[in-house]
């Protein structure tokens, strides 16, 4: 009950003229990055953060998340029309989105995303609100011992269940670690990792490299297919969406099933790519339409749609309650909580109530905005598709170099950014991950003084990491998730399934 | 053409390198135990050493993989296409500024590509280096580099 009223409070902050202004234009920017090949969710959200240093800290979280929400549509509108997927986390919709629409069912496949996108959010959005007041107060009580621990589920976790290489998420981490710790150490006051340049005493800006790594180099990765939009018909018939929204509820089990995966995928940081694809590869499994996956069966855009928004949704749960972001987007936020004055965590939950439930009511609201909003802009996006790559790549690196530059104003930030679009490009190609090493970069220094603190507890013995059941626990089951991708491999060599595809 | 193998032995060198540069650098803040808790040092060390021995993991898991060609040579054209204007775009950025680079930026990109004439061109260039102008200058206040030849000209 106390969460109903906190959350009503909250719509009494979200729903002011100025909110659902700012929530119009994040969700129509959104669907723009979103949309648009080289540009996706975090570095939208990047570019956007330092043009919000001066608005009140919920106008900006505002902004941002309905930012995230039309980049999570955006992402799915390109790859149901034209089988390129705008969001890595899209991609899992193109194996049954794009054939439904090429066979003629462009309506019904952009809206059966949409709605079970929106269900996925909704279940993301209700989870939050249960919960998040309630792991704050859980939260309330650890000290630096179980901070470190949780820190480390949630990088273990990453290594276990993100499905890329193991070792290589553990390099991609470490990279972020690394350049978190650039620059003056908080705790000792001497500067560290400079490596000669005066200027890196300031640190690497998380913005700055995620700019480069999704920005720079999302858009080498594109520009060597060569773009073969083939127009599907992007005109919406209203009375098609209405029918295939509410023939939605035959597929409840799949819909509970997905939002469940999703949800969980969030939470614990696996985030919406993973959570997308394991929703599908389970939906395939387990349907009794399995031959007809791949082909344009419904379930198998329920199945991922749901799943990705339900993560990208609930990454925000960790982030509010635990100062722990669950994707590479909600690490890009949480960046922005810290630079607005914020300190993420369970404080939050009793410094910032207005701004806590604020954001959540506007995730209620924002959605449904982004799901109309999104129908009704789908013809003028997918034009936008047809402007040549060769325009809009130039404009995207000047967006991002300007975007570079606007964070302190420091022309060795835009070199940085260059240097990371080499690299995020070359991780892409590899099967690096990104996720992690955004992660790592935001909360690395949070959770090397959750470390030294804890050391200092216990003048430097680590049996305070198994003083008591809780912080035992944690760290079991990091290290279990740690072991979990032995684990699979030698599972998977005994049975040698196919990788998921349709 | 690139293959696989090397790509991938590129990249464990290039962080590698990184882990190595980290590590000997983390020796001047101190490893290990002192009055004051943790030496600052002691966190980019071990950091150091993942990224070293992951780096060296994965140089001879990419050895051993088979050498496929990721990168045919006209995907390595167009990938050339894109990054070297864009680097030149950044490199020029400290002599003419960036709103002379952006607006020769976008005049060069479209005018090579064939499709808009010299005025389309010229004027989408001037167009993007206003529209920069009016966004960060006049909106939010980012003051742009004017670059060496700016500050010459005085701007």
């Amino acid at each position: 009950m106390e969460n109903l009223e906190a959350l009503l409070h909250g719509f009494t902050i979200a729903l002011s003229g100025n909110h659902i202004f700012l929530m119009l234009i994040g969700v129509l920017l959104g669907i723009l990055v979103g949309v648009l090949p080289g540009l996706g969710a975090p570095n939208g959200v990047s570019l956007l953060l330092p043009l919000t240093f001066g608005m009140q800290p919920v106008s900006a979280i505002i902004l941002l998340s309905c930012m995230y929400w039309g980049a999570l549509f955006g992402g799915s509108v390109t790859s149901i029309l034209f089988n390129i997927p705008g969001e890595p986390s899209s991609v899992a919709t193109t194996f049954d989105g794009y054939p439904m629409a090429r066979d003629g069912r462009p309506t019904t496949a952009l809206a059966t995303a949409f709605g079970s996108a929106a269900f996925g959010a909704l279940a993301g959005v209700v989870l939050i609100t249960l919960s998040a007041s309630w792991v704050a107060k859980v939260a309330l009580a650890f000290g630096p011992p179980e901070y470190f621990a949780v820190y480390f589920l949630a990088f273990a976790s990453f290594v276990g269940m993100g499905g890329s290489p193991p070792i290589k998420t553990l390099v991609s981490l470490a990279i972020g670690f690394a350049l978190a710790a650039v620059g003056i150490d908080t705790v000792s006051g001497s500067v560290r990792l400079t490596m000669g340049i005066d200027e890196l005493v300031k640190g690497v800006s998380f913005v700055v490299a995620v700019m480069g790594l999704f920005g720079i180099g999302e858009l080498l990765i594109a520009v060597e297919d060569e773009f073969n939009v083939k127009a599907i018909s992007s005109k919406v018939e209203w009375r098609e969406v209405f029918r295939t929204l509410f023939g939605l509820p035959r597929y409840g089990w799949v819909l509970l099933r997905s939002a469940a995966i999703g949800c969980w995928m969030g939470i614990t940081p696996g985030g919406p790519t993973a959570a997308s694809f394991m929703s599908y590869g389970i939906a395939k499994r387990f349907s009794s339409r399995r031959a007809n996956f791949g082909k344009g069966e419904p379930e198998g855009i329920i199945a991922p749609e749901t799943a990705d928004h339900a993560a990208g949704t609930s990454a925000l749960l960790p982030m509010l309650s635990l100062g722990i972001p669950g994707s590479a987007t909600a690490a890009v936020m949480m960046g922005g909580l810290m630079i607005w004055g914020l300190n993420p965590g369970p404080m939050l939950f009793i410094e910032q109530k207005d701004f806590v439930w604020g954001l959540i009511a506007s995730m209620y609201l924002g959605n449904v905005v982004a799901v109309i909003l999104v129908l009704l802009t789908v013809p003028i996006f997918a034009a936008l598709m047809r402007v040549p790559f060769f325009v809009i790549a130039p404009l995207i690196v000047i967006i991002c170099t300007v975007g570079a530059y606007s964070v302190s104003n420091s022309y060795l930030d835009v070199v940085l950014m260059m240097g990371f679009g080499v690299l995020g490009y070359l991780f892409k190609k590899l099967h690096y991950p990104l996720a992690p090493l955004v992660l790592a970069t935001v909360i690395g220094d949070k959770a090397e003084d959750a470390f030294r603190q804890s050391m200092l507890m216990s003048r430097g013995s680590l049996g305070i990491f198994f003083s008591n059941t809780l912080v035992t626990t944690l760290v079991f089951l990091g290290v279990a998730l740690l072991v979990l991708p032995v684990i699979w491999q030698a599972l998977g060599k005994m049975m040698a399934r196919s990788p998921i595809r349709p | 053409m690139v293959s696989r193998r090397s790509l991938e032995t590129a990249t464990a060198l290039l962080t590698g390198g990184f882990g190595a540069a980290v590590v000997v650098s983390s020796f001047g803040n101190g490893i290990g135990w002192s009055a004051a808790g943790v030496d600052a040092g002691t966190f980019p060390f071990i950091v150091g050493l993942i990224i070293l021995s992951g780096s060296v993991y994965n140089l001879v898991q990419g050895w051993l993989e088979a050498g496929d060609i990721l990168l045919r040579s006209s995907e390595l054209k167009r990938l050339a296409i894109l990054f070297i204007p864009a680097a030149v775009y950044v490199g020029v950025i400290p002599l003419i500024g960036m709103y002379l680079a952006s607006a020769g930026y976008v005049f060069g990109a479209l005018a090579w590509h064939k499709r808009g004439s010299f005025v389309f061109s010229a004027v989408a260039a001037i167009g993007s280096a206003f529209a920069l102008y009016l966004i960060f200058e006049r909106t939010f206040q980012i003051s742009l580099p004017r670059g060496l030849l700016g500050d010459f000209a005085g701007f």
